[in-house]
């Protein structure tokens, strides 16, 4: 497990607070989002990870403003809600903001579709990596079929959350 | 965090993510050898967030009955006739059960039989369902104020949903019956085999621990066999649907992605669940409760 650090660049100073509180406060709302019923037959299990897009966009623009620490009280809260193994989400956000760190630079400034692929890079990886805890937790084999639809399903919905935090950005941090 | 020189910050966000990684690694492998270590973690944010969950989710619920009007608005015609036909079906079939009825009660008057046990309703709406592959289970918006109990059977007028596992005061989580950990007494109702029903997350649980493979045929009514004491016996549960290599699977009555509104029942049973005890295995060095008592004594 790579656990480098990688110092977070000076980054322009936010100066409201609705600023300051807009990345932890939308991937709070996206943890909220992934737990609520909606009516679709089959949904449940196929739940697009909606906190990994929100914490991918902000690790890449303002890191700074989505600390570790807050990523695992999200990652947390998540878990207690939907009843998952605790620690589970965690964990995930947690290395998913530590693997995208690492490669922030590449991702900065770059046209969408390069900041796309690199999520459906992590989005891959995390939800791989999700589905082998879970078979050692519980001692077997789940559906992988689940977590293969899931992914695409996460994937295919990240453009949209893209464009909803980067207008929430620009319109209440003024930059983006 | 201005009060410290900008090396000790510096030097506390790069440890930060590391330890916070570790914490969580920690917390899954605690929270799994003790699964009730963070019960009352759970229970204490579930009440909290309840509210919240309540607010959002009722807007949901009537989108959900939207789509549902205009579904039913575009199939009426059909709806109609299906439904007369349904109609003159069940009149022969209240005539049968009129006729049972009166047999019943004359025969139970015989019997000097004990009348069932009365039963109270909670009706509760769904506030939650756990987001991903690995759990079933879903929210609902009563708790202990509303006298709602662990244990319980959650059911709707189709059947059987599942049964509360965690109760909070405004809150409470309903295990599935597609849950990778639920196990319910079933009986096959034809042949009055007994199985237990065990849910591994798909859509279908599996029956298991049947006398013999043909107990079962495609079609079979499956109902609670009221074993254990925690359902009472005959609630409807589903239909067994395929019989594959793993053994026959049931179709549940209840279509569970769907469910808006359950009702949490009290058959009176639910005090004869053991109090949750840690897996005795794994932690041996707790003492069992007779022995505890034994000792305070």
């Amino acid at each position: 497990m790579a656990l480098k650090v990688f110092s977070i660049p000076a980054l322009p100073r936010v100066n409201n607070s609705a600023g300051r509180i807009l990345p932890v406060a939308t991937t709070l709302f996206a943890a909220l989002i992934s737990v609520l019923p909606i009516h679709i037959p089959g949904y449940a299990a196929l739940t697009p990870v909606f906190t990994l897009m929100a914490a991918y966009h902000w690790t890449i623009y303002r890191p700074d403003l989505l600390p570790p620490l807050a990523l695992f009280a999200i990652g947390l809260t998540e878990d207690l809600l939907a009843g998952s193994p605790i620690g589970i989400n965690a964990l995930l956000l947690l290395l998913s903001r530590s693997a995208v760190l690492g490669y922030r630079r590449y991702f900065v400034n770059r046209t969408f579709p390069f900041v796309w692929t690199g999520f459906t890079l992590l989005t891959v990886v995390a939800l791989f990596g999700l589905w082998a805890v879970h078979c050692i937790l519980d001692l077997g084999l789940f559906d992988f079929r689940n977590t293969v639809i899931r992914a695409a399903l996460t994937i295919a919905i990240f453009p949209l959350a893209s464009f909803l935090l980067g207008r929430a950005q620009r319109a209440v941090m003024g930059t983006g | 965090m201005n009060w410290l020189s900008p090396q000790a910050r510096a030097a506390i966000q790069r440890t930060m993510l590391p330890i916070l990684v570790l914490l969580s690694a920690a917390v899954v492998v605690l929270g799994k050898a003790d699964q009730l270590l963070f019960d009352s973690m759970r229970t204490a944010v579930t009440d909290a967030v309840a509210p919240i969950l309540d607010a959002f989710s009722r807007p949901l619920a009537a989108a959900g009955s939207v789509i549902d009007n205009v579904q039913m608005l575009v199939n009426t015609y059909q709806e109609n006739a299906r439904l007369e036909t349904e109609n003159a079906r069940l009149l022969q079939w209240q005539q049968t059960a009129l006729n049972l009825s009166a047999d019943n009660q004359k025969l139970r008057s015989l019997l000097k039989a004990v009348p069932e046990n009365s039963v109270s309703y909670v009706t509760a709406r769904v506030i939650a369902n756990s987001g991903g592959a690995y759990v079933r289970t879903v929210l609902i918006d009563a708790g202990a104020e509303d006298r709602v109990a662990r244990g319980q059977a959650a059911i709707t007028g189709e059947g059987l949903v599942g049964r509360l596992t965690e109760v909070g005061n405004r809150a409470a989580r309903v295990l599935l019956i597609t849950d990778l950990n639920s196990r319910i007494p079933v009986t096959i109702e034809n042949s009055h085999v007994n199985a237990v029903l065990a849910g591994d997350n798909s859509e279908r649980p599996r029956l298991l621990y049947l006398p013999s493979p043909d107990a079962v045929k495609i079609g079979d009514r499956v109902v609670t066999s009221g074993e254990g004491g925690i359902f009472p016996p005959g609630l409807p549960v589903g239909v067994v649907s395929a019989i594959d290599a793993g053994g026959p699977r049931i179709e549940p009555y209840v279509e569970l992605s769907q469910v808006g509104y359950l009702l949490v029942v009290d058959y009176g049973l639910s005090r004869s669940l053991p109090q949750p005890v840690p897996v005795t295995a794994k932690t041996s060095k707790r003492k069992a409760p007779a022995e505890d008592d034994a000792a305070t004594r």
